[in-house]
């Protein structure tokens, strides 16, 4: 296994570890489930490189720009959907994702279905580290303020919520918005990783793989989300000899998660600094894994 | 006009088809509110168990015909039992049931891909090409089949529920499943019971449509159409899955033959997207006020 | 001086009348009661007095501002919060979390500040965690601090609800039958909790109860529903002996035979 491989693998895991903290945020502590995130990325990424082949402007900008784009475009989707209840919302979000693959696909400019080569390759790994790293100190930011609690509180039981006079609404649109512009940037770094886009990329697939992830690493938890990227993009990329039954493993491997161990594999709490010196027989005793 | 009138009955038949898909969908969806993504796998298994009893084990088309719809019946229940009913019993958040839905649509569709392979299979001639003509009109035999097959399940199933003793129970427990459960309704049976009437639908709908287009694991996808018949029906209302469905059909029919078939996905999730707006409650679907 | 003023109130659920042309006042600084025989309408009024319904007619006032057609947090934020009859706590959270959550409407600072970590984020977050240490320690729950909500024994599940509610400073309080499932110890501790609250926390006390030594012991002031529409109101003594709120509980029978 050389570096050039392994380094492949986490920079991929690093793409989509900036989603999956996205939609941590919406779905881990907001309750709220999209199928459509994948449509975000798609957006973000034709927006990124876009902007930054044809505007010239350096990397940075046409990521945040192409994250932009997919957080206003997410407001709209909000605004309609998010004051409904239940199913409607991922409803919403599933049509979306699809209708957003089905456009691209039509349109010429950016090479329609065939898709859109020779996008310049400006991402490594150390640009992907340093973004992820300004993603992650963001988040943990955001869910340890009391709007990050507000969030959690919709989450939790959003009729006391309201009760307690958190407007649920507007706390919906702002997680929403969030999330869709860490997917909108994870999107960007797609096309600049593979300096080559194709709206199948980000089809319901992708969508449900992120969802997974979040799943997977643990509702409500930060460093879960963080573990499960690592964790569920490099297996699948080791497991390519067994090509044909991963898939199928993944399946099972999912259905089993949730019967058995739901909370994920963080389960709500989060790793640490104080945790880990606690863990190897430093610190303060009372200094606990906070939980959520 | 007889163009229109050809398309017309085009559109019934696949909107037949549709609505097969979205009864069980709305079904399951009334009693457990949660939406079984895990349905298009039962669809495209049921299509398969058509095609091997009928082009490999050589049965008569009524026996591989209704083989294949146990065959789906018995899946789909089991399917419940796997990955459901351990979420039940611990009262898990809706969120767990789509999640768990997720990992056995991705575990069906893979098994196939991995067991059978990713191929187009075509199932054997049953009924001549040639169709009937009345007056100006070319009506497919095989389209016609499928109209009065769905049309003749679809009567049934409103016979089941509307006039027997326990469809008057799969109602009652989806108007409120903890106080049927108290008056002595086995809420557990119903659940199964849900299923399997689902699970046998969509082995005919996954027949009907093999038998019209092709087999191949990915054929699941199309009950994205059913979900969006569903919602526009009004989520979890019967008559309002099949209404749905069938304009669904003819939309879709309508816009491939006169403009492109390019446009057709994209009109649906259109569609989805303006009844969200418009209505989000769907045709037939009752407002409702949350209860505190 | 009246604090809430509900005037010919009206709702209906399709074609059923939930509650009909109810009208009562509740005076500032007192705590009511609001009673009724099962399904006489009582949360629904609840509910519509937190905006969690819509009303279908008439008008509720609160501090003489209408309410009526306000969100429900926005209701929350003039002043106005409450219990729930199931409760519902923010279940998977520890104690200190549901208050500190609660709590929320004494910061004002942005998503920015919090993200800067700005001085103005800390001065404020750091009120925050003082005022949900100190509810926790006038309510009895700091030993509980950091146990998870739904693990809790259900009489302090039904403390923290209040506690939680109280983080909001309410000018006022709905409870939805606060005592349910209590045993007469823990119902003789939450009538002094809830005289205490109106006290301490100056707010008025409006609530649901089938406890009839809770309402007559700790009430000034009774409104009596049956069949959503207003039967009677009036001090507990006049309460008690009134002929029709007898029958309304018992029956015309028990009336005749007793």
């Amino acid at each position: 296994m050389d570096w050039f491989y392994v380094k492949g693998i986490l920079i991929l895991s690093g793409i989509n570890l900036m989603a999956v903290l996205g939609l941590s945020l919406l779905t881990g502590f907001t309750g709220l489930f999209s199928f459509g995130h994948a449509g975000f990325m798609a957006i973000g990424a034709y927006a990124a490189a876009f902007i930054g082949v044809n505007l010239g402007l350096p990397l940075i900008v046409s990521l945040l720009a192409g994250g932009l784009v997919a957080g206003i475009i997410s407001l709209f989707i909000g605004r309609l959907t998010l004051k409904l209840k239940g199913d409607y919302f991922c409803i919403a979000t599933l049509g979306f994702g699809e209708a957003i693959r089905l456009v691209l696909d039509n349109v010429q400019v950016f090479g329609g279905a065939r898709g859109w080569p020779g996008i310049p390759i400006r991402i490594d790994l150390w640009n992907v580290v340093l973004i992820n790293l300004a993603g992650i100190a963001f988040m943990i930011s955001l869910v340890n303020s009391r709007h990050g609690r507000n969030m959690i509180a919709i989450r939790e039981e959003e009729l006391a919520a309201k009760t307690i006079g958190i407007d649920t609404f507007k706390y919906k649109m702002i997680s929403l918005f969030t999330s869709a512009v860490y997917a909108g940037i994870a999107g960007g770094l797609v096309g600049y990783y593979t300096g080559f886009l194709q709206p199948k990329m980000f089809g319901m697939t992708k969508s449900t793989e992120l969802t997974i992830i979040v799943i997977f690493g643990g509702i409500g938890s930060v460093s879960g989300s963080v573990l499960g990227a690592l964790l569920l993009t490099a297996l699948p990329e080791l497991l390519r000899a067994f090509a044909l039954w991963r898939l199928v493993a993944y399946g099972v491997a999912v259905i089993f998660i949730m019967i058995s161990r739901p909370e994920g594999l963080m389960g709500g709490k989060e790793i640490t600094f104080k945790g880990i010196l606690r863990a190897i027989g430093f610190g303060h005793k009372h200094s606990k894994a906070r939980e959520v | 006009m007889t163009q229109f009138l050809q398309q017309m009955i085009n559109g019934l038949s696949i909107g037949s088809v549709y609505a097969l898909m979205a009864v069980g969908y709305s079904l399951v969806y009334s009693i457990m509110n949660f939406s079984n993504f895990a349905h298009g796998g039962v669809i495209m298994l049921g299509a398969y168990f058509g095609f091997y009893f009928l082009a490999v084990f050589k049965w008569p088309f009524a026996f591989a015909f209704f083989g294949a719809a146990l065959g789906s019946t018995v899946l789909a229940v089991l399917l419940e039992r796997v990955a459901y009913k351990p979420l039940r019993m611990r009262n898990a958040p809706f969120l767990y049931f789509i999640i768990s839905a997720m990992g056995a649509s991705i575990l069906i569709e893979n098994f196939v891909i991995a067991t059978i392979g990713p191929t187009f299979k075509t199932y054997p001639q049953v009924l001549s090409r040639e169709p009937f003509q009345i007056a100006a009109l070319f009506i497919g035999r095989l389209d016609t089949m499928i109209f009065i097959t769905s049309a003749v399940c679809l009567a049934l199933l409103v016979y089941f529920i509307d006039f027997t003793k326990v469809g008057k129970a799969i109602r009652a427990t989806a108007f409120n499943a903890r106080v049927s459960a108290l008056m002595g309704i086995n809420t557990d049976m119903i659940i199964i019971l849900v299923f399997a009437v689902g699970g046998f639908l969509a082995g005919v709908a996954g027949v009907l449509f093999g038998m019209k287009y092709t087999v191949y694991p990915q054929i699941g996808a199309v009950t994205i159409k059913s979900f969006i018949a569903a919602v526009f029906g009004g989520l979890g209302s019967l008559p309002g899955a099949v209404i749905g469905s069938v304009i669904l059909g003819l939309l879709e029919t309508l816009i491939s033959g006169y403009f492109s078939s390019q446009f057709r996905d994209l009109i649906s999730f259109s569609l989805l997207i303006i009844i969200l707006v418009l209505r989000p409650i769907g045709l037939m679907g009752k407002p409702s006020e949350e209860k505190a | 001086m009246d604090i809430l003023a509900i005037s010919d109130l009206t709702k209906t659920f399709g074609g059923l009348t939930a509650v009909e042309n109810v009208s009562f006042r509740v005076q500032e600084g007192s705590i009511s009661g609001l009673i009724g025989p099962n399904g006489a309408g009582k949360t629904t009024i609840f509910n519509l007095i937190t905006g969690i319904y819509k009303v279908t007619r008439g008008e509720i006032t609160f501090g003489g501002h209408s309410i009526h057609d306000l969100e429900p947090h926005a209701i929350a934020n003039m002043g106005i919060t409450r219990t729930f009859q199931n409760i519902r706590l923010f279940k998977r959270l520890s104690v200190y979390s549901n208050i500190l959550t609660a709590c929320h409407g004494n910061a004002s600072y942005s998503v920015v500040d919090s993200v800067l970590k700005s001085r103005r984020f800390r001065t404020e977050e750091k009120r925050l965690r003082e005022d949900a240490v100190s509810l926790m320690e006038i309510l009895g729950l700091a030993e509980w601090q950091n146990h998870i909500a739904h693990s809790l024994p259900y009489g302090l599940q039904r403390r923290l609800e209040i506690a939680r509610a109280l983080a909001v400073k309410p000018k006022l309080l709905l409870l939805d039958e606060p005592a349910a499932g209590m045993n007469p110890d823990e119902t003789q501790q939450l009538m002094h909790h809830i005289c205490r609250i109106r006290d301490e926390f100056s707010c008025t006390v409006f609530v649901i109860e089938h406890r009839m030594d809770l309402i007559m012991g700790i009430c000034e002031n009774i409104v009596v529903l049956n069949f959503g529409k207003k039967l009677t109101e009036g001090p507990p003594e006049e309460i008690q002996s009134d002929p029709q709120v007898i029958e309304a509980y018992l029956g015309k029978e028990a009336r005749i035979s007793a």
